[in-house]
């Protein structure tokens, strides 16, 4: 074991009030690293049954710390990377949104914050025991490394199903926030919100032959798109 | 509109006094209103007015966590209801050991009209007289033909698009009421083709929005432009709601007073069978008391059957021991499939008129009066998917998987390519389902608030499973992949009450001893007191109940107006 390894352990399990008793550092699987953190919890004013529609404020403060939403920013971009349709969800501060979703003083976005909070330690504490720095100092082949553990559902390592779950929520949070920004519109193509006076118009004739592909496929009666 | 306030008008005396100002209550006010009956309307929420401080057209981006459902926005952020949903402050509801139930509520001028799905089927011939044709439940003391011209008149009023299709037991409107139906969308299209391939019908929906604009004086609305969700509250018009048509056509009579923040704690009586008037307690808690000739009862179906259980020991008007009883909802559950044959498919802008232009009426009626179903009322699909505004989750059907470049492929691949069969369904009352005064728990003006009791029976559970698996097979003949897992019927069915259609506490009968009220919803026992909310209802076609509601209100309240002149109240 390294000791910037120790160090992190040491760490969460004073930050979750935890005893490393019993843990055999020599043989413990890296699954071990994983320690619900003990938050305090949110106390700030949620916003209430009659918000202002038309002027919508998030009124809680944000709670999340540098280290961590640097962190929460080097995975969106590994995440959802630039490529020529849209840029990374890094560069779309995709990092804020989290924090403002796990600062929520609700009970869904609070059992978010133990998992994504403790999910952040447990990228730092990985990180180090294989690689010897925390996760924002690893290069992202070392990363990658560590995501491919964790990301694809049917081959997740076994032992490391509470950081799995950790990484299947960040990622639907983070196709929500990057998909819901102009540039994720733009990409996915939602081109509603937009008013059309008059009878609306209905499938283009390209959507149209598409529906008709498919039924001829399916043994289907195609739709006549005269 | 003309301000609402918050305090009694001296000057103002009103010869009916209308609790609540949602569908029954609004319907009420205008019939009242165009007949020169002076109207006062009581609403327990604030004074809202949808053309001001709707969210129409703003980004989920835009909003706390992208717009998202929280425990205080329960339907999302944008979603209209005011100081409501599964929770009201102050008004709490228990439920007995052993119940589910769910209570939506909202304190806003217009009630849930301003947020509610707009779907608007008539019920038909069968589901008047449901006992006559299986024996089981209680037939209305009217028929559809007695209905019918009321349906026709309120489709015209609120504006309704559709299309006849003359199916069984689903009535066609009279030529020149219907607004003309949008296109179907891509989504929509797909299952109809393997619906019909299966011998089920899918055809254009039946909508309060408007795809031609409606000219008023007082509440002009216009067409529908084609975007935003109608939920939010419609700043056009387009979506009917009390506020926007109803309310504004009343007030523009003049004989129309409304006081919000107004919480009616019970109905007053002289002790000679006759309702004087109500009391009811402002925003600062001092109680008043407002007289009246008539008074009608619209806070809804489960309101409704508390302020009367509150105004009586055992009960006003509850002779016939069935107040509370009979209360109904709709059965609901929903089977979700991810269609290949969707994927990649090219984009187009599918807002349409945001409600379903497509749906799937009940088709069985043959076979279920040949014995060959093992349920014995009808239920409807509401069929959804579209290329919908990305929010705080992005549905992708549960396909999406990894990281990186190949997670935005996923993205782009599987947006749009999920298809939802929500199943509607009829519940037949049952004993163990009713609403009563809770033995201690008050509410904030110390009146006792409502214990719901509930218990769906076989009937229900058949008819679910039949829904859930008639959708995995329309999912199938896609060549989809059904997501929803495969429950049990009494595990995918919803809680009572969930599906926001509570009916039936003072049902009408055509007997004194077997109902609340009689064929025009007037109390059997208190001859000015008439009930113009969901609690009339004598059972629950699967049909949406909001246009019935309407229709009745119109017809009853029309008979109202013609005992006032006869000066019979």
């Amino acid at each position: 074991m390294t000791v910037s390894r120790r160090v992190t352990l040491m760490w969460i399990a004073a930050a979750s009030g935890t005893a490393l008793a019993g843990c055999d550092e020599k043989d413990a699987p890296a699954s071990g690293l994983w320690k619900d953190i003990a938050l305090e919890p949110i106390t700030a004013h949620p916003y209430g049954q009659d918000p202002s529609l038309t002027e919508p404020v998030v009124p809680w403060p944000l709670t999340l710390g540098t280290a961590q939403r640097n962190v929460l920013r080097i995975a969106a971009d590994l995440m959802l990377p630039a490529d020529a349709h849209s840029p990374s969800a890094g560069t779309l501060h995709i990092d804020a949104f989290i924090d403002e979703w796990v600062s929520a003083p609700y009970p869904l976005q609070q059992a978010d914050r133990l998992l994504i909070v403790s999910g952040l330690a447990w990228l730092d504490a990985e990180s180090k025991s294989r690689f010897a720095v925390p996760f924002a100092q690893a290069s992202d082949t070392q990363r990658r490394q560590i995501f491919d553990g964790i990301a694809f559902k049917k081959k997740i390592q076994p032992g490391y199903e509470r950081a799995a779950q950790f990484f299947a929520r960040l990622r639907s949070l983070m196709l929500g926030g990057f998909y819901s920004l102009p540039e994720g519109i733009a990409d996915i193509g939602y081109m509603g919100n937009s008013p059309i006076p008059g009878p609306w118009p209905g499938p283009t004739p390209e959507a149209l032959a598409h529906l008709n592909a498919g039924l001829i496929k399916l043994g289907l009666k195609p739709v006549n798109s005269g | 509109m003309p301000k609402q306030g918050n305090t009694p008008d001296q000057g103002f005396e009103p010869d009916v006094v209308i609790v609540g100002s949602g569908a029954g209550g609004g319907m009420t006010a205008y019939m009242l209103t165009k007949a020169g009956i002076k109207t006062l309307l009581l609403e327990a929420g604030r004074d809202y007015d949808p053309l001001s401080e709707n969210a129409m057209l703003k980004w989920s981006r835009e909003a706390p966590l992208r717009a998202a459902s929280t425990p205080d926005k329960h339907f999302g952020y944008y979603d209209a209801t005011v100081n409501g949903g599964w929770t009201v402050p102050g008004e709490p509801y228990t439920v007995a050991p052993g119940s589910k139930f769910r209570w939506w509520r909202s304190r806003m001028l217009g009630g849930r009209t301003n947020h509610w799905g707009r779907h608007s089927p008539r019920f038909g011939p069968y589901d008047f007289k449901p006992h006559t044709r299986d024996g089981l439940g209680m037939d209305w003391p009217i028929s559809y033909d007695e209905l019918a011209p009321w349906y026709d008149r309120t489709e015209k009023l609120i504006g309704v698009i559709g299309t006849n299709v003359g199916l069984e037991n689903h009535p066609d409107s009279s030529p020149g009421v219907l607004q003309p139906s949008p296109k179907p969308r891509i989504t929509e299209l797909m299952i109809q083709a393997a619906a019909n391939d299966l011998g089920i019908p899918c055809v254009p929906s039946r909508y309060a929005v408007l795809s031609r604009a409606i000219d008023d004086a007082h509440a002009p609305r216009q067409a529908c432009f084609n975007a935003s969700p109608c939920g939010r509250g419609c700043g056009i018009g387009a979506a009917f709601q009390s506020t926007t048509s109803l309310l504004p056509m009343a007030m523009g009579t003049g004989k129309l007073r409304t006081i919000t923040n107004a919480t009616v704690s019970r109905v007053v009586t002289d002790g000679h069978g006759k309702a004087t008037g109500v009391e009811y307690f402002d925003k600062a808690g001092a109680s008043h008391v407002v007289k009246a000739r008539v008074v009608v009862m619209a806070a809804s179906a489960c309101d409704t059957a508390k302020i009367l259980l509150n105004s009586a020991p055992h009960g006003l008007a509850n002779s016939s021991g069935e107040l509370g009883r009979n209360l109904l909802d709709t059965t609901g559950t929903n089977v979700t499939g991810h269609i290949p044959a969707l994927e990649n498919r090219p984009r187009y802008n599918e807002d349409g008129m945001d409600v379903a232009h497509m749906y799937i009426p009940f088709w069985l009626y043959k076979e279920q009066a040949a014995g060959k179903l093992n349920f014995p009322r009808g239920y409807h699909y509401e069929i959804g998917g579209k290329f919908a505004m990305p929010g705080a989750s992005l549905p992708l059907g549960n396909m999406e998987d990894g990281y990186g470049l190949s997670l935005k492929e996923d993205a782009r691949r599987y947006y749009g390519a999920q298809l939802s069969y929500t199943v509607r369904g009829e519940m037949i009352p049952n004993k163990n389902s009713f609403c009563e005064l809770d033995p201690e728990v008050k509410d904030k003006v110390g009146m006792p608030v409502l214990r719901f009791h509930w218990k769906w029976s076989d009937h229900e559970l058949n008819q679910i499973a039949h829904g859930m698996k008639t959708a995995r097979e329309m999912i199938a003949r896609l060549g989809g992949t059904v997501m929803t897992p495969d429950r049990k019927p009494e595990d995918a069915i919803e809680d009572g009450g969930v599906i926001i259609h509570e009916l039936g506490t003072t049902r009408m009968g055509d007997k004194a001893s077997n109902s609340v009220t009689d064929s025009y919803g007037k109390s059997w026992d208190i001859d000015n007191l008439v009930v113009v909310d969901g609690s009339v209802f004598t059972s629950n076609a699967h049909k949406n109940p909001t246009l019935t509601i309407l229709a009745l209100a119109m017809r009853n309240s029309d008979h109202l107006v013609s005992r006032l002149r006869k000066g019979e109240v």
